[in-house]
C-alpha cells in the first residue's frame, strides 16, 4: 500500500494534478476564514463593477489631507485630447464651424482649444451631424471645460436654512493616505447582482466540488454495484442489468439529467438534490467498464481456488476481485467527478441548477454572465475566472487519472 | 487503371465542390444581387462542365446547390441604403398577417396596443405617448357628442387599399362586425362597450357606445378603438369569409398571406432567417392631406436572432439600426466603444419610461390573503438593487417617482396628490420595518427552523416570470433574497413563457410579475384597472390585470366611476384613492419603471431619428409605432 502511494506520487502527471486541486480545495477551506462575508450578499448597486480598490469619496473629503509635491504626471487637458480626440475637434472646425485648415494646429493644445471654445456652442444644432455625433460633441465640451478649470474643487455644506457655506477646498496636491479611509477591494470586480466575483467564486467552488463529489460517489457505488453483479454473477442477472444499462446508455444522459431536474421543480433543488440528480443519470458507463473487468477476472485461477474454498459470492467479490479492479475504480471516479462539475455547469447555465439566492455555484455563475452579456461589454472578470476554474478542475482530475493509469496499467509505464 | 479513376472522380468532385462554394461564398459576402447573379451562373456552368463525364448524382447535387445558392441572394439581399434594420420585435418565422388572429406571432406588422405598429395595417388615428394625443391617419378628426354616448369619425378621402380602391365608412363599420361576428380577442374585449359601428356616408362614421341609463358605459374604452383597431377591407374580408365557410376557427387562423392593406409597407420576404416589408410605392398616404411623400426606407428588415445577445453584437455592428432589446450598460456603447449609437435620453434612465412591471401576490393563497405579508414582502425588498442591477440603472427610482397607480410621466402624475399617500411608502429594503410588521401581526416563526408560519404552516412562495427574461429574471432573484431576511421562504421559478402564461392568466401562481399598460388614451384608467378590475379577475383566461383575483368594493367604485368623469379634481380624488389603497393592500407592487419599447439607435446608415431634445413631438417607438411612424418620413441618409 505505501509502495503504491509512493509509485503514485512518483508520477509527475499525477503530482501536477493532484498540487493544483488540492490548491483549489485549500483555497475554497481557507479563504473563508478570512473572508466572513457572505459570498451571495449584493454590495454593489449596479451591473459588473470592474476589479480594483474602492475608496469611501466621503472620508476622503472628511479625513485629514497631505500635501504632495509630486511632479504632475499628466497635465489634465492633454489626457483629454488624445489624438483622436484632435483629429475630431479638427473635423468639427473644419467642417462645421468654417475654420480654414491652416489656422489649425492639432499639435498645440492650448490653440486647439481656445478655437474649440471659440467656435463651438452647445446651445447650437449643427446640421450634417448625427446625433450620436451632437451628443459625444457635446460631451467633449464638458470635458475640457472640467479641464480646463483651476485646480481645486470646492466642498460645501448646507446650514440650518439650507444654505450651502465653503468648509473645504480641495486642491491637486492633497492626497489622503488609504489606511486612513475605509475602503473595498475587489480582486474581480462585482457580477451583475452587486456580488464579490472572488468571495462568490470560492463557494461557487466549493458547492460545485460538493456536487461534483456527491454525484462521483453515487455514480461510482451504483456502476461499481451493478458492474459487479452483472460480470460475477452472469446469466440472467447480467442480461437484466445490461439491458437497462444499455437503455440508460442509449438515451442521452443530459435528457434525463433535464427532464428529471426540471420534474423536481426549484424548491426541492438544493445542492445535494442536484448531485444525486446527477449521480443517478451518469453510472451506466462504469457498469459496463467494470462488467467486462470482471467477466476477464472470474475465471482467474485464485478466483476459482477460492471457489472451490467454499467462499460466499460477496467474499470472492470484495477480496479477489474488487482488489484487482480497485484503482480502476478510483480512476473511474476522479472521471466521474470531474463530469459531475461540467454536469452542474451545464445544468445550471439553462437554469435548472441550484437557488441563485441560496447558492454560489459555478454554473449559476456563468449563467448570469452570460444573460447580461458580460462577454458582450468586455466584462472578462465575471465569466472569465469561472471558466477559467471549470477548466482548471476538470484539468487536474484528469491529470491525475492519467498519472494513476500510467502507474497502474504497466502497458503504459515507460 | 481502377484506382486511377477513382483519383480522377474524387478530385472532380473535390473540385465541383469547391467551385461551387466559392460562388456560394461571393455570393454572400458582396450585398448587391446584380454582380452576384451572373457570377454564381457562371460557375455553376463551369462545374456543369466539369462534372458532366463523372457520376450524374454529383451534378445535381452541385447546380442544386449551385441553385439555391443564387435563389437565396436573390431574394436575401436589398439594398443596404435602402433598408431600415429593425432588431427585438419579431422573434420567428412570421405565422400569419391576420389581426383577428389569437397566437399570431407577427411582431413586425401586428400590434394592435394603444400605440400599434403602423407599418402593414392602419389604425384610424396614431396615439403619441409623449403628449398623449391622438393624430389623424385613416380618420381625419372624431368628436363625441354631448352625452358621450355617439362617436362620430371623419375618414381621409385620400386614403386607399393597395389594390387602389377608396377606403371608405363601410370598411370600418365591416371590420368592427367581422372582429365582433367571429369574437376575436379586440371583437370580444370592445362589444361589451361598444353598442354598434355605422357607416353614415362614405367619409363618415358612427360609434355608438353602450350605455346604462343615458350614461355610457365606459366612453375610454370606447375611443380607444380610434387607435387599436386595425382597419380591414370590407371586400377582402368577405373573401377570407367565404374561403373558410364563415368558420370561426378558420377565419381566426386564416394566414391571410393575400392581405389588402392600407400602410406604407407590404410583406416582401418571410422566412425563418428575416422578415422583409417593401414599401408600396402607391402608398395613399403621400396625399398632401396626409403626410405628402412617401417613408423613406424603401425596405423594412427584421433579421430574426437567436437571443438578445445576437441581436446586440448586429446592433454595435451596425447590422441593426433600430433595436427594440434591453442592453446591460447600454451607455458603454458609445461611452467605451465610440459607436454610433444612442438613446432616447443622453443619461438614465436613456429611455422613456412609462409603465411599471409589477409582481402580484395570489391573494387566494394562504399566508399572501394577510395584507402584512403583503406588505412586508414590499418593504423588504431591495429596489434601488433592482434599478441598479436588474435594470442596469435603465429606470428611475422610487425616490424621484414615489409609488402610485400612475406611471412617471407628467400627464399621468398629475392625476394623484402625492402629499396625502407619503404617510404610506415605504422606504427602500425597510427589513427591519417589514420584520416589526409581521411580529406584530403576530405571524412568527414558532417552530425555529427560520421561517414563519401562518396557522402552523411555513410560508413559502414560489415567484414566477418566463424564463430568458433576465431583467425580471434577476428582479425576481432579488424579492428572493428579501424574502429570505424576513423570513418568509421566497424560491425564483422561471418556466418557458408558454407556461407561465398558463399560470398567471388562470391565477395558479404564488408571486407573478407582469407589466401594466404603456401611456394610451385610457391611461391612467387602464393602470387602475390592471390593478384592481374585478372584471379582469373574473375572465377564465386573463390577460388584462389583477391576476391576483385582489377584490376590493371601495376600488371597483371608483372604477366604475371613472370613465364618464370629466371633472379634473373629482378625477385626482378618484386616483390618490386607488394609490392609497395600492399602497396600503399591496395586492401587487410596482418593481421598477420601464419604457414600453426599449430604443437604441445606430447611425452608421441612417440618421435623423427622434431623440428627446429635438423638438419634433415624436416619439421613441421604434419607428414603428403610433406616431413614432412619422420619424421615418425624416430619416436621411448619412453622408
Amino acid at each position: 500500500m505505501k509502495n503504491t502511494i509512493k509509485q503514485v506520487f512518483h508520477s509527475g502527471k499525477f503530482l501536477f494534478g493532484f498540487v493544483i486541486f488540492m490548491f483549489i480545495l485549500l483555497t475554497c477551506l481557507i479563504y473563508p476564514i478570512f473572508v466572513t462575508a457572505d459570498p451571495l450578499q449584493m454590495i454593489g448597486q449596479g451591473n459588473f463593477f470592474k476589479p480594483g480598490t474602492y475608496v469611501s469619496i466621503e472620508e476622503s473629503t472628511l479625513e485629514k489631507s497631505y500635501t504632495l509635491q509630486l511632479p504632475k504626471q499628466f497635465s489634465k487637458l492633454e489626457a483629454v485630447l488624445d489624438i483622436d480626440t484632435r483629429a475630431q475637434i479638427q473635423e468639427f472646425l473644419i467642417k462645421n464651424a468654417g475654420v480654414a485648415e491652416s489656422e489649425i494646429d492639432v499639435t498645440d493644445a492650448e490653440g486647439l482649444v481656445a478655437l474649440w471654445k471659440a467656435n463651438y456652442d452647445p446651445n447650437t444644432k449643427y446640421s450634417g451631424l448625427t446625433t450620436a455625433k451632437r451628443k459625444a460633441l457635446k460631451r467633449l465640451d464638458n470635458q475640457i471645460t472640467a479641464a480646463m478649470k483651476d485646480s481645486g474643487v470646492i466642498v460645501a455644506e448646507k446650514d440650518e436654512e439650507g444654505n450651502l457655506k465653503q468648509s473645504k477646498v480641495i486642491k491637486d496636491t492633497d492626497y489622503v493616505n488609504i489606511n486612513d479611509v475605509t475602503t473595498k477591494t475587489f480582486l474581480l470586480g462585482t457580477d451583475n447582482f452587486g456580488r464579490d466575483v472572488l468571495t462568490e467564486l470560492v463557494a461557487a467552488t466549493k458547492s460545485s466540488l460538493k456536487i461534483g463529489l456527491l454525484a462521483g460517489l453515487i455514480a461510482t457505488a451504483i456502476g461499481l454495484m451493478l458492474g459487479l453483479l452483472a460480470g460475477y454473477v452472469g446469466g440472467l442477472v447480467d442480461n437484466i442489468i445490461i439491458f437497462i444499462t444499455n437503455l440508460f446508455t442509449v438515451i442521452p444522459a443530459f435528457v434525463i439529467l433535464i427532464l428529471i431536474s426540471y420534474s423536481v421543480g426549484d424548491k426541492a433543488r438544493g445542492i445535494a438534490m442536484v448531485g444525486i440528480i446527477i449521480g443517478l443519470t451518469s453510472w451506466p458507463w462504469t457498469t459496463r467498464s467494470v462488467r467486462s473487468q470482471v467477466i476477464s477476472l472470474r475465471n482467474r485461477d485464485h478466483v476459482n481456488l477460492s471457489k472451490l474454498s467454499g467462499h460466499s459470492m460477496f467474499r470472492i467479490i470484495f477480496t479477489d476481485i474488487l482488489p484487482y479492479i480497485a484503482s480502476y475504480v478510483v480512476m473511474a471516479m476522479i472521471l466521474q467527478i470531474s463530469s459531475g462539475i461540467l454536469a452542474e455547469a451545464q445544468l445550471s447555465m439553462i437554469g435548472l441548477g441550484p437557488a441563485t439566492t441560496k447558492t454560489a455555484t459555478l454554473g449559476l455563475m456563468m449563467q448570469w454572465a452570460m444573460q447580461y452579456s458580460a462577454h458582450l461589454n468586455g466584462s472578462w472578470w465575471a465569466y472569465f475566472p469561472v471558466v477559467i476554474l471549470i477548466a482548471l478542475i476538470s484539468f487536474s482530475l484528469n491529470l491525475m487519472n492519467t498519472g494513476l493509469d500510467q502507474v497502474f496499467n504497466p502497458q503504459l509505464r515507460d | 487503371m481502377k484506382k486511377n479513376l477513382q483519383k480522377v472522380m474524387s478530385l472532380l468532385c473535390v473540385s465541383a465542390l469547391s467551385l461551387s462554394m466559392i460562388a456560394g461564398c461571393g455570393g454572400s459576402n458582396s450585398g448587391t444581387t446584380t454582380t452576384d447573379t451572373p457570377a454564381t451562373e457562371e460557375s455553376t456552368e463551369a462545374v456543369e462542365e466539369t462534372v458532366e463525364e463523372t457520376t450524374e448524382e454529383t451534378t445535381e447535387e452541385a447546380t442544386e446547390e449551385a441553385a439555391e445558392e443564387t435563389a437565396s441572394t436573390d431574394e436575401g439581399s436589398t439594398p443596404r441604403n435602402e433598408t431600415l434594420y429593425e432588431a427585438g420585435q419579431q422573434w420567428g418565422t412570421i405565422n400569419d398577417w391576420n389581426p383577428m388572429s389569437a397566437n399570431s406571432n407577427n411582431g413586425l406588422a401586428l400590434s394592435a396596443n394603444e400605440s400599434a405598429r403602423e407599418l402593414v395595417y392602419e389604425t384610424l388615428f396614431m396615439f403619441n405617448a409623449l403628449d398623449g394625443k391622438l393624430y389623424p391617419l385613416l380618420g381625419t378628426e372624431y368628436s363625441w357628442n354631448d352625452d358621450q354616448t355617439e362617436l362620430t369619425v371623419k375618414l381621409n378621402a385620400d386614403a386607399k387599399w393597395s389594390d387602389g380602391s377608396a377606403f371608405t365608412a363601410e370598411d370600418v363599420a365591416y371590420t368592427y362586425d367581422t372582429h365582433v361576428k367571429y369574437q376575436s380577442s379586440q371583437g370580444a374585449d370592445f362589444s361589451t362597450y361598444v353598442e354598434s359601428v355605422e357607416a353614415v356616408d362614405d367619409s363618415t362614421v358612427l360609434i355608438k357606445a353602450k350605455a346604462e341609463n343615458g350614461v355610457a358605459i365606459n366612453p375610454l374604452k370606447v375611443t380607444s378603438i380610434l387607435n387599436t383597431m386595425y382597419m380591414m377591407q370590407k371586400a377582402y374580408l368577405q373573401t377570407v369569409e367565404e374561403r373558410n365557410g364563415e368558420d370561426a376557427d378558420k377565419v381566426k387562423q386564416d394566414t391571410m398571406e393575400d392581405l389588402v392593406h392600407t400602410g406604407p409597407y407590404a410583406p416582401y420576404i418571410s422566412n425563418d432567417q428575416k422578415a422583409v416589408l417593401q414599401r408600396d410605392d402607391n402608398y395613399w398616404g403621400q396625399a398632401s392631406s396626409m403626410w405628402g411623400k412617401l417613408p423613406v426606407p424603401k425596405y423594412i428588415a427584421h433579421t430574426i436572432y437567436k437571443d438578445n445577445a445576437a441581436g446586440q453584437v448586429a446592433l454595435s455592428q451596425g447590422e441593426v439600426d433600430v433595436c427594440q432589446q434591453f442592453i446591460t450598460d447600454v451607455q458603454n456603447l458609445w461611452l467605451q466603444d465610440n459607436l454610433p449609437i444612442s438613446t432616447w435620453l443622453d443619461d438614465a434612465p436613456y429611455g422613456a419610461c412609462e409603465v411599471m412591471p409589477s409582481m402580484f401576490f395570489n391573494v387566494e393563497r394562504k399566508g399572501l390573503d394577510k395584507k402584512e405579508v403583503r406588505r412586508a414582502i414590499a418593504m423588504a425588498v431591495d429596489y434601488e438593487q433592482i434599478i441598479a442591477s436588474a435594470m442596469s440603472g435603465q429606470s428611475p427610482t422610487f425616490d424621484e417617482y414615489p409609488r402610485s397607480v400612475v406611471g412617471p410621466t407628467d400627464g399621468e402624475r398629475k392625476y394623484v396628490d402625492f402629499d396625502a399617500i407619503a404617510d404610506l411608502q415605504w422606504e427602500n429594503a425597510d427589513v427591519d420595518g417589514a420584520n416589526a410588521l409581521l411580529d406584530e401581526a403576530g405571524i412568527v416563526d414558532t417552530d425555529g427552523d427560520g421561517i414563519r408560519e401562518v396557522d402552523g404552516e411555513n410560508l413559502s412562495f414560489k415567484a414566477e416570470c418566463p424564463t430568458g427574461w433576465s431583467d425580471w429574471n434577476a428582479s425576481m432573484e432579488i424579492v428572493a433574497a428579501a424574502g429570505e431576511k424576513i423570513g418568509i421562504d421566497i424560491q425564483t421559478y422561471f418556466p418557458e413563457a408558454s407556461s407561465f402564461y398558463d399560470d398567471m392568466t388562470t391565477c395558479n401562481f404564488d408571486i407573478c410579475m407582469w407589466s401594466c399598460p404603456g401611456a394610451g388614451v385610457m391611461n391612467p384608467y387602464s393602470k387602475g384597472m390592471f390593478y384592481f378590475s374585478e372584471e379582469y379577475a373574473k375572465l377564465a383566461s386573463n390577460w388584462s390585470g389583477n391576476f391576483g383575483h385582489y377584490m376590493n368594493d371601495d376600488a371597483e367604485a371608483i372604477l366604475k366611476a371613472l370613465p364618464s368623469e370629466t371633472d379634473e379634481a373629482k378625477l385626482k380624488e378618484y386616483y390618490t384613492e386607488l394609490s392609497r389603497i395600492l399602497l396600503d393592500e399591496c395586492p401587487a407592487v410596482a418593481l421598477m419603471y420601464r419604457p414600453t419599447l426599449f430604443y437604441a439607435v445606430n447611425e452608421s446608415v441612417w440618421t435623423n431619428y427622434p431623440a428627446a431634445d429635438d423638438g419634433r413631438n415624436i416619439p421613441p417607438t421604434d419607428c414603428t409605432d403610433g406616431y413614432g411612424i412619422a420619424a421615418l418620413y425624416d430619416l436621411e441618409l448619412v453622408e
